[in-house]
């Protein structure tokens, strides 16, 4: 468990859009996967498990309705933060943090499953827990609109 | 020939095999904007890697670790309640038991009672047993088996015994092994954790009270036996 915590600090904070609300997602992660350990069946992967568990909260969360608000903060800092102009590494990052934020989160997660966690579209379906060829259209979808939008800021 | 989007990004994560993946690569290789889109596919797919890996390569706050680390102590915590609740159990007799316990339980034919009038006394089969046997030698799977041994306040021997129809304490005396206690006995599972039923307990307890000293070790077992637990 130890040795997943940089990739799930990874995937945390690619769902909640910055490493600090990534780092509570994480928190909360783990906390529900200690409690429930005794569900993870032996032989099965711990790392599907722990990333299903990760959404699960997140897609939660996010119907509680208080990771709106949290989204709309963060955007607002980082148009801020562009408007100083002083941190431009800060800013060329936060292009893609923007516009990953911009995807709904089917699609997110969908990206980030593939293109950052490099799941094969079958596990990356498992932990969304929906069928393969619907996990490679929002994959498409998600694509897509990340290109729309980086390629204006390329 | 089509290819649909999702196909072509399919073929782009490598995840098409066989004849569709040799259809797509076909139409790939012939037409040069869908061999960009693969390319701006892996473009992408490569920014955002990198664009994540930081978080990745950064090192793990403490809270974090914290967390399992804790819960690792918490299951040690656990465990070590019940090895703690397991000894609460145990203190009443665990002084007397002390150098004897290897004591593990058994089965037990116990026919109470042999003697003609109120005091029980042990039949031939179970005196035969507790004139015999010693607690560091008897096989595991014993249908009576001898808990420990002990020299009571009066100064006789009495020794603690336990099997399947029952347990009990019987010490010897110029007619025999009298039946001091008797109790349930324990179901000899014949595992390698054998645990001291309730019952047994409270024979070692009931013993301890009787008991002058600690429980005899293997040695003092040996020669009380051989001297006829006189």
């Amino acid at each position: 468990m130890l040795d997943l915590l940089p990739r799930l600090r990874r995937f945390a904070a690619g769902l909640a859009g910055n490493p600090a609300d990534g780092d509570d997602l994480c928190q909360m992660s783990l906390e529900r996967a200690l409690a429930n350990r005794s569900r993870w069946q032996e032989g099965t992967r711990l790392d599907s498990w722990m990333y299903r568990i990760m959404r699960n909260i997140w897609i939660d969360e996010g119907r509680a309705g208080s990771r709106r608000r949290q989204t709309f903060v963060a955007e607002e800092a980082g148009a801020r933060q562009g408007g100083d102009g002083a941190q431009e590494a800060a800013v060329e990052l936060s292009y893609i943090d923007r516009a990953m934020q911009k995807l709904p989160d089917d699609q997110r997660e969908a990206v980030l499953l593939v293109m950052v966690e490099g799941y094969a579209y079958k596990e990356a379906a498992e932990i969304v827990g929906c069928p393969v060829g619907t996990l490679n259209s929002r994959l498409v979808r998600g694509r897509d609109a990340l290109m729309a939008m980086l390629g204006e800021a390329q | 020939m089509t290819v649909t989007r999702e196909e072509l990004a399919a073929f782009a994560d490598g995840e098409l095999t066989g004849e569709r993946a040799a259809r797509v690569a076909a139409a790939v290789a012939a037409d040069p904007a869908l061999a960009g889109q693969v390319e701006a596919h892996h473009a992408l797919r490569a920014r955002l890697a990198d664009h994540y890996a930081p978080f990745a390569a950064a090192p793990v706050p403490d809270r974090l670790t914290a967390l399992l680390t804790r819960e690792a102590e918490v299951v040690d915590f656990t465990e070590a309640r019940e090895r703690r609740e397991t000894r609460r159990t145990v203190p009443r007799w665990s002084w007397i038991v002390g150098p004897a316990l290897a004591a593990s339980l058994a089965l037990v034919l116990l026919r109470p009672g042999s003697g003609d009038d109120g005091a029980p006394y042990a039949d031939p089969q179970l005196a035969a047993v507790l004139d015999s046997r010693l607690v560091a030698e008897q096989a595991p799977r014993a249908d009576t088996r001898v808990l420990l041994s002990f020299r009571a306040q009066g100064g006789g021997f009495c020794r603690v015994f336990s099997g399947e129809g029952g347990g009990g304490i019987a010490c010897r005396d110029e007619d025999g092994w009298r039946l001091e206690a008797l109790g349930e006995g324990s179901a000899g599972a014949a595992t390698d954790y054998r645990m001291a039923g309730a019952s047994d307990a409270d024979l070692l307890a009931r013993a301890q009270e009787m008991a002058q000293g600690p429980a005899l070790d293997a040695e003092a077992e040996a020669e009380a036996k051989a001297n006829g637990w006189r």
